[in-house]
């Protein structure tokens, strides 16, 4: 029998890392000679491969020593590398964003000196500014990262359709607002048809978000859950500290302020450093005795 | 009464037993695998988990380093080197077995 499918077999459960196959190759050779040895002492060729393999005794144990290590790298380079997930047709797409933004903003910046006409930077705004906007915003949705998984192509058109609304709306505003000589109420008035449905249909796609975190990341959250319910107890618990921590250090700025007004900054700051001193005893009292 | 070797005792000390035949020169993973059957007369039912296993940790510690030999013919033959934190851990090793071997020797003797 042939020693490399063997030692495949053997490991066909690990990933194929450096550090693996270097082993494998390692344990091939060790394998060969040794059976070429017993075979060259007399014994059967078959006979040799079943007491070889029979010495092995049970090699997973290195091997999970060797993929465990790969394992954690992987990690690592997930959580340092967002580049990985840029394609090329991505960079050129980024880029040419970028460009056209750009040059949006110069011409926006060159027809405001040039005519006094307000409606000239806001025209070039909207075509050169909201588009390349749009794109970033569809870009960067559709864009696998270290930390998230992309969101799907649909969805992300429904996301540019309401930002696209809503940024229609600003510029139709302003213009209005300048331009038309209407004033504020007519200005106002604008917000219906294009802010408020694109804020409301934007509000109903943030809110029905699913959640996208690669799964190291909800896995490091449970972690990070574990230990403050460790720290805490409970997260009731944890939340009542917040509010108890942000209560008195609104009371702390209030007083600050209230003392300042009364009696001087050389008084005043003492409100912080009882509040800070209220914060170490809060503390204190929420985090778990052991 | 026949003497039978203790394979579990033996196991315990597989990293120094590396260790030690890596002290006069490198040696490859089959190689020092033959040397301690030969040692041992056959009695050490050794495992190549057991010995790879070692292999491992000595070199992720840094007490062995390893490298691919250049052999014109037949398979390569990866060979461990000794470190000098090797070394140490060697004699360090070899003095806690001297001691302990005199103390389960007078432990051992006087129940008897």
């Amino acid at each position: 029998m042939d020693t490399r499918k063997y030692i495949d077999s053997l490991f066909s459960d690990y990933e194929e890392t450096s550090a693996l196959t270097d082993f494998k190759e390692e344990l091939r050779s060790f394998l060969d000679e040794r059976i070429n040895t017993l075979v060259k002492s007399g014994m059967d060729e078959k006979d040799a491969f079943v007491k070889v393999t029979n010495e092995l005794g049970d090699m997973s144990a290195v091997a999970d020593e060797i993929s465990l290590k790969k394992k954690q790298e992987i990690l690592a380079e997930m959580y340092m590398k967002t580049r990985h997930y840029m394609s090329t047709w991505r960079i050129a797409l980024y880029i040419l964003c970028g460009t056209v933004l750009g040059f949006g903003v110069i011409i926006a910046v060159l027809s405001g000196f040039l005519s006094d006409d307000i409606n000239a930077p806001l025209g070039s705004l909207l075509i050169f500014g909201v588009i390349p906007i749009l794109g970033f915003l569809f870009l960067g949705l559709t864009q696998e990262t270290a930390v998230r998984e992309a969101m799907g192509w649909k969805r992300a058109l429904l996301y540019v359709l309401a930002t696209g609304v809503f940024l229609f709306g600003v510029i139709i505003f302003i213009i209005v607002y300048f331009e038309d000589g209407a004033g504020l109420p007519y200005a106002i008035a604008t917000l219906i048809p294009f802010i408020l449905p694109s804020l409301a249909f934007g509000a109903f796609l943030i809110l029905t978000e699913k959640d996208r975190s690669k799964p190291w990341v909800k896995k490091q959250h449970e972690e990070y859950m574990k230990r403050s319910q460790e720290r805490f107890g409970d997260p009731a618990r944890e939340e009542r500290f917040g509010l108890i921590s942000g209560a008195l250090w609104i009371a702390a700025i209030a007083g600050f302020v209230l003392l300042t007004i009364l009696f001087g900054l050389k008084f005043s700051w003492l409100s912080i450093v009882v509040a800070l001193i209220g914060q170490m005893f809060i503390q204190a009292m929420f985090t778990k005795s052991k | 009464m026949e003497p039978k070797l203790s394979s579990d005792l033996l196991r315990g000390h597989t990293d120094t037993i590396v260790l030690a035949m890596l002290m006069n020169a490198d040696r490859y993973g089959l190689e020092i695998y033959n040397r301690i059957l030969d040692r041992t007369g056959g009695q050490y039912e050794l495992k190549v988990d057991t010995l790879y296993s070692s292999y491992k940790r000595l070199e992720k510690g840094g007490y062995i380093t390893s490298y691919w030999g250049d052999e014109t013919h037949g398979a390569r033959r990866k060979y461990y080197r000794i470190t000098e934190k090797g070394r140490e851990l060697y004699r360090q090793n070899l003095l806690n077995w001297e001691f302990t071997l005199k103390i389960l020797n007078s432990l051992l003797k006087e129940e008897k």
